[in-house]
């Protein structure tokens, strides 16, 4: 039964596709999450509305987000890649932000007594101090990205969410259940690579 | 045209399962987090399920119900606790559980038993780690009763899944545009209350 569906999914080929564009959605998001979280940090006052902006955006469902997209982007990949930077850029910026503004005033101090400029604090001190708590929004956003690009299979954006919908519509038992206990076993493994990475930066950083 | 009639009807079917699953899964996880509290197997195998599910796609577990279940209402309702009930269990349970030990043993010193001891000091510590994860889930919730749509369950999903089966936008928007009215209604109102908790304990 596994084989069967399998085969006539093209389950390894949607799997290559599922992944890739996971990969890119989160690429793009690290770099502009990252550098709002930086921006934010620069500029406190902006900080509240614009984080604001993005926990409302989060509260959508990601089925109406992407639909809303649909209008300007049209269909398939490019709104799915769009829904899903604009969903998960929020923990992201968020945790870069909370991480830079929350080093422990003991390092400031010393870097600042040794004559540390504030830009050097910020790349030398407070980024490397920040990276747990980047890593764990980035995880976050990888279960979100996950969630949308799975989601993106409804308006043709290729990738393990097709197999599916044509499994719901078909009523056929045999590919919802492989294809959906297949999406559910890569999303915990990429959960868990996420889980690793955090906790190696949180050895290698972290306070305790 | 908009017909007002069949959007009202479509909103009043995403809330009512939105928020029935809510309820089920809030008395089904608060007791659960309970007896965990007195049973550290019980405790450290729900974690870990309640982290590992955390991480699988809504989809996938709207998914993964039709086979077991078939479609329609009663399923789409079980996807929705499904995808929500550990997340609630997962707070109310750190809430419960790390409820400052001063606190406890000064209650214990003034001879409160272990149903005192949770009705008047852990329970009002936990509330706003347990409002947080009521708020949390009702997003969720809010989120996947839309998906349910495709499953038969009705609801606001349905008039944006009818209108992109014909690529009819204006039709997908009179379900969207709701959704997300509701959506930051929902995040206002429970934001609201969060601040009251907070404020309060």
């Amino acid at each position: 039964m596994i084989a069967q569906v399998w085969k006539t999914q093209q389950l390894t080929i949607k799997t290559i596709e599922h992944l890739s564009m996971v990969f890119i959605a989160l690429l793009i998001i690290i770099i502009i999450g990252v550098a709002i979280g930086i921006f934010l940090y620069n500029k406190k006052n902006l900080s509240d509305i614009v984080l604001n902006i993005l926990n409302v955006i989060e509260t959508i469902p990601e089925l109406v987000l992407l639909v809303i997209l649909m209008p300007f982007f049209g269909i398939g990949y490019k709104p799915t890649l769009i829904a899903s930077i604009l969903y998960s850029i929020l923990p992201v910026a968020r945790n870069t932000y909370v991480g830079l503004t929350q080093v422990d005033r003991q390092y400031l101090e010393s870097a600042r007594a040794m004559g540390l400029a504030e830009r050097e604090i910020l790349w030398n001190i407070r980024i490397p101090l920040a990276l747990p708590m980047i890593a764990a929004g980035i995880r976050i956003a990888m279960v979100f990205t996950m969630g949308v690009v799975t989601l993106g299979g409804l308006i043709a954006a290729g990738g393990l969410g097709g197999p599916i919908q044509t499994g719901i519509h078909l009523y056929d038992r045999d590919i919802i259940l492989v294809t959906g206990l297949w999406i559910g076993i890569l999303a915990v493994l990429v959960d868990s690579i996420g889980n690793w990475i955090e906790k190696t930066l949180n050895r290698r950083y972290g306070y305790d | 045209m908009i017909n007002y009639a069949i959007i009202l009807n479509a909103v009043g079917e995403h809330l009512f399962l939105a928020y029935s699953a809510l309820l089920v899964s809030i008395v089904i996880a608060v007791p659960l987090a309970v007896i965990s509290l007195y049973n550290r197997y019980l405790a450290s195998l729900l974690l870990v399920f309640a982290n590992l599910i955390q991480a699988i796609p809504s989809f996938a577990v709207v998914a993964i119900v039709v086979p077991l279940l078939g479609i329609g209402f009663k399923p789409a309702i079980f996807a929705i606790i499904l995808r929500i009930i550990l997340p609630l269990f997962k707070n109310t349970f750190t809430g419960l559980r790390d409820v400052d030990f001063i606190y406890i043993d000064s209650a214990r010193g003034i001879g409160l038993n272990q149903w005192e001891i949770l009705r008047y000091i852990r329970f009002p510590h936990a509330l706003p780690a347990i409002f947080a994860g009521i708020k949390f889930a009702a997003v969720i919730a809010n989120s996947v009763a839309i998906l349910t749509s495709l499953i038969g369950a009705g609801g606001l999903g349905e008039l944006i899944f009818e209108g992109l089966t014909n690529f009819n936008i204006p039709k997908v928007l009179t379900g969207a545009i709701p959704a997300i009215i509701i959506a930051i209604l929902l995040d206002i109102s429970f934001s609201l209350i969060e601040k009251r908790i907070t404020l309060k304990y």
